[in-house]
């Protein structure tokens, strides 16, 4: 029993008394999921719909004081859609969301983002488009008679913090709809594992809870309790978190499972998916995300897509909380934290509430020069790094390689060229770059630097003036040296990898800075398709072809007395085999047809070599 | 059989061509017991057939009896091992094998092998003999790193076996393996060599030669006795009887290149750059070594080269050259090379024409 202490501690960690909490009920979270209306009560003050019980009775006792100011907490609006969570009577409240954190404790420091939950349309930062999508939808399922749509599934994808639970609990809010949440339970801890092992429960993982889950909705729908009220009320079902999948075997159970929930289910359901960025589109788990999000459609389900949100929608709601909280914030600053957040609104908000955090803490005076230096900052705001908090700037790749190709330079600020105490040759002038410098832009980017090159190799000659040859042999020399830079430490014993990166962040730049050098007649900017390396695809067929020469050799196709060398093979044996043709039958008569012409075979090998592995190639642009 | 095989000299007394290095091999071998041996020389000189006609004056026919197969070789490095797979040619008397086919993992094949061989140690009944031979082709083309382990492994085990190594350079091999090896020198044929040996296997064919028919041949082979043999015979299945100009065919990648050559002489643009950078692709997918594919595209300039030019086009090629061997991706350095080439010709283009 000593053993449990770990999983209280992870649980809740604000809990004092924990000893005598029984976690046992945390076993089968999902069971609670779905529940007797009665618990309502209990729950009704909660702020935050899924909360332990120990921290309802916290907040409630935060949230009467908080009532004494000008606004009372959202969570208190005692909607409806805030009960999504009903918790069942015999296992005490649900324990099964914990996406509450510290800070019930002082009603000021509450998390600005439960405070300032949107819970009227007027105040979704969302596009109103999207939002009128999902209400149509909603108002369309549930006012008019159930079997008049097949379809009864809506998909709605996005990054996070665009809003995508906020939109449908508002508008469930909205049109009075009870909603029913699946939330991908808390994760099992290895000893509470052992724990229900020991106990003889069976262990279930989290996909088969969903199936379970899925499959009681499917056969029996929602079974109300006829004594409530809420009878009348119409149902939303809410999937909010798929469960995470790994391997072939659990994603073909899920996508089977939410076929037939598509196909079945006969109450509007809404599935929430996330769109993580471009950056982990390499792992296996997103691709099937995306998999899976198709089939839905295919399914049936109807799909709307959250883009991030606009810059000025979360000006517009960051003001709305400023005005509300009386915070001295300039418009600018506001600005500031709506450019980096990305048009992620949850982040955004955090943002603020620390922003905010920081200027208490400072004495006006300071406070001035502080927003003086802001203001500053925003001039410099592509730097990324500039602010005390908001996230890193991120470029893709594409974006990156496109700055460098395309070469921008400042063709008006011609006089601060002369400020430059080294004076250098005309030739080697170059105006400035309307740019950062490009190892910031390859820092965002990410940019690898053997990458880097191939792309630049494959696609700088677009860039480049028709009759610029001059430009074009400096660019090549430039990315010689890079390859040249990049080999220069293989096949050192011991692997120095500090001075590895360098050489590597080194050579990244020459290519870069190279490209950019050499280019002195960039074209005016057009639309170009950046190419992914061809170079690549040789590569893997030249792999290929020599391998397949090893084989044949084996075969003593060429030689019954010794091995000759790859190199001679194709350089005199093939072309001449190819030439005794006739001959060649005798020799190695499964290969006749492709010694035949050989350029020409050589294209067809290429092209259908590149058919199979198209579906990787794809991807591999895709995640630089 | 093709002709390359059915004439090569089968002994040290048959050899045509380096018949005075034939006849030292010969004594060194009966008269004393035979030491490492590095074979080098440019592709076609005869190396292999001079390393085939000794195995056999050493141990007579047997040596002669080869198979082909492909061993799988677990090579435990460390803390973990390494499977590799290598075609190896064996006698009961030597292995033959292209270690430089196992790429980076090259060094464990050369240790590996070396440790198996002098574990089977073939015991001869008049206890002479005792020993193996190891053929290594390539032996340029091994990593440092396999080349250190093969001059270790080579004093180790040097009472049970001998190595004679093969390859075209020897400047790339380190110099602590020439050093314990008895260096040969394969010359390249001279022309004239090769019409003596092609005019003897058209004697032997039954074949009437035109006169000078066989120097053509020669002259076209860039002294590669492999190669006149084979274009000798495609000649022969082309056209026979053969006449005065019929055409020597070069290789197809041959013509490929002189092709891209046009192509670059024609235009000198970015534009163009691309269009023969698919075609240099082309290329290098069939292997061809991108050397050569430098080496011939610059034979093939000079040709149509005005003759103020090539001193510095010769510059460049060599330069590139040299950073394709530093380098990792050989495209790079040959289109550097091309892009140079195109901006020197159109800036002499303008100079002259205007």
């Amino acid at each position: 029993m000593g053993k449990r202490t770990a999983i209280v501690l992870s649980s809740d960690d604000d809990d004092d008394n924990d000893n005598d909490f029984d976690f046992d009920f945390s076993v089968k979270p999902d069971l609670n999921r779905f529940n007797n209306p009665k618990s309502k009560s209990k729950s009704k003050s909660a702020s935050v719909p899924r909360s332990n019980p120990k921290r309802s009775k916290k907040t409630r006792i935060s949230s009467s004081s908080s009532n004494s100011r000008s606004r009372s907490h959202p969570g208190k609006n005692v909607n409806p859609f805030d009960e999504m969570k009903l918790f069942c009577e015999d296992f005490g409240e649900g324990f099964s969301g914990f996406k509450v954190s510290a800070g019930y404790r002082r009603d000021n420091k509450e998390l600005w983002l439960d405070k300032y939950k949107p819970c009227s349309l007027v105040e979704l930062a969302v596009h109103k488009k999207k939002v009128e999508e999902v209400k149509v939808w909603f108002e369309e399922r549930i006012c008019i008679t159930k079997d008049e749509y097949c379809n009864h599934v809506l998909l709605i994808t996005g990054q996070p913090g665009v809003g995508k639970s906020a939109t449908v609990h508002t508008i469930a809010s909205h049109l009075g709809a009870i909603i029913y949440e699946w939330n991908t339970p808390t994760p099992t801890i290895w000893q509470e594992h052992i724990h229900t092992t020991n106990a003889g429960l069976r262990y279930l993982s989290k996909l088969d809870e969903f199936e379970n889950f899925v499959e009681r909705i499917r056969k029996y729908g929602l079974i109300p309790s006829s004594l409530t009220e809420e009878v009348r009320k119409p149902f939303i079902v809410l999937i909010d978190d798929l469960p995470v999948i790994n391997g072939k075997l659990s994603y073909g159970r899920l996508q089977r499972c939410l076929d037939l929930l598509v196909q079945s289910v006969r109450i509007p359901t809404v599935i929430l998916m996330t769109d993580y960025g471009r950056s982990d589109a390499a792992d296996y788990a997103s691709k099937c995300w995306e998999e899976l999000q198709t089939s839905l459609q295919k399914a049936g389900a109807c799909k709307v897509a959250f883009n991030p949100i606009t810059g000025n929608s979360i000006v517009k709601t960051l003001s709305r909380i400023c005005r509300e909280e009386k915070l001295k914030i300039t418009a600018d600053q506001i600005d500031v934290i709506a450019k980096t957040s990305g048009g992620d609104i949850r982040h955004a908000i955090t943002s603020l509430q620390y922003f905010n955090l920081k200027s208490d803490l400072k004495p006006i005076s300071k406070d001035a020069t502080y927003s003086g230096k802001v203001s500053h900052k925003i001039d410099h705001l592509d730097d990324g790094y500039s602010l005390p908090f908001g996230r890193d700037e991120t470029l893709s790749l594409f974006h990156a390689l496109g700055k460098f190709l395309h070469n921008k330079r400042d063709t008006e600020n011609l006089p601060s060229c002369d400020m430059d105490s080294v004076f250098l040759k005309e030739d080697f002038t170059r105006l400035p770059m309307k740019m950062d410098t490009p190892e910031r832009v390859l820092g965002q980017a990410h940019g690898q630097a053997r990458p880097i090159a191939d792309f630049l190799q494959e696609n700088v000659l677009d860039f480049l003036h028709e009759e610029a040859m001059d430009d074009a042999w400096v660019v090549a020399s430039y990315l010689s040296d890079a390859d040249t830079l990049l080999t220069s430490l293989n096949g050192v014993l011991s692997r120095n990898y500090e001075a590895e990166n360098i050489i590597q962040s080194t050579a990244a730049s020459v290519a870069v800075r190279g490209v950019m050098f050499g280019n002195r007649h960039p074209l005016s900017s057009r639309w170009h398709a950046i190419r992914r390396p061809l170079l690549w695809q040789v590569e893997q067929s030249l792999w290929r072809n020599k391998k397949e020469m090893v084989g044949e050799r084996s075969i003593a196709a060429y030689n019954c007395v010794n091995l000759s060398e790859l190199s001679t093979i194709a350089i005199e044996w093939r072309p001449a085999l190819k030439w005794l043709g006739s001959r060649v039958s005798e020799y190695n008569s499964p290969r006749k047809g492709s010694i035949g012409g050989k350029m020409v075979d050589n294209n067809c090998n290429m092209e259908r070599s590149n058919e199979p592995c198209d579906d990787d190639e794809d991807d591999e642009i895709e995640d630089w | 059989m093709l002709w390359v095989d059915k004439y090569r000299p089968k002994t040290l007394d048959k050899v045509l061509v380096h018949d005075d290095v034939a006849q030292n091999l010969k004594k060194l071998v009966t008269e004393q017991d035979c030491p490492h041996l590095l074979f080098y020389g440019p592709p076609g000189s005869g190396k292999k057939t001079l390393i085939m006609a000794l195995l056999r004056q050493m141990f007579g026919p047997g040596a002669e009896k080869v198979k082909v197969e492909n061993k799988n070789w677990k090579v435990d490095a460390g803390s973990r091992t390494i499977e590799l797979e290598l075609t190896t040619l064996s006698s009961t008397h030597h292995v033959e094998l292209n270690p430089s086919d196992a790429g980076f993992q090259d060094r464990y094949i050369v240790q590996e092998i070396i440790k198996e061989m002098a574990k089977n140690r073939p015991i001869d009944t008049k206890g002479k003999k005792g020993f193996k031979v190891l053929v290594l082709n390539e032996v340029d083309k091994l990593s440092r790193e396999a080349q250190h382990s093969l001059r270790r492994t080579m004093e180790k085990y040097s009472a049970s076996c001998r190595l004679i190594l093969c390859c075209n350079s020897s400047s790339k091999v380190t110099e602590a393996v020439r050093s314990r090896c008895l260096n040969m020198r394969i010359n390249a044929p001279k022309e004239d060599q090769i019409v003596k040996v092609l005019e003897f296997i058209g004697k032997k064919e039954g074949l009437q030669l035109p006169p000078g028919f066989a120097a053509r041949i020669a002259e076209k082979s860039g002294r590669s006795l492999r190669r006149a043999i084979l274009s000798f015979e495609t000649c022969r299945v082309q056209q026979y009887p053969f006449t005065n100009n019929q055409v020597i065919s070069p290789m197809d990648w041959e013509e490929y290149i002189s092709e891209i050559a046009s192509d670059i002489m024609k235009e000198q643009s970015p534009k163009r750059l691309f269009q023969v950078r698919g075609k240099l692709y082309e290329l290098l997918v069939n292997c061809i070594p991108p050397e050569v594919v430098l080496k011939r595209l610059l034979y093939e300039l000079l040709k149509k080269l005005d003759s103020e030019l090539k001193h510095e086009v010769c510059h460049w090629a060599a330069y590139y050259e040299h950073r394709m061997r530093l380098g990792q991706k050989a495209i790079f350095h040959i289109e550097a090379f091309v892009a140079k080439f195109m901006s020197i010709y159109k800036g002499f283009l303008i100079a002259t024409f205007g």
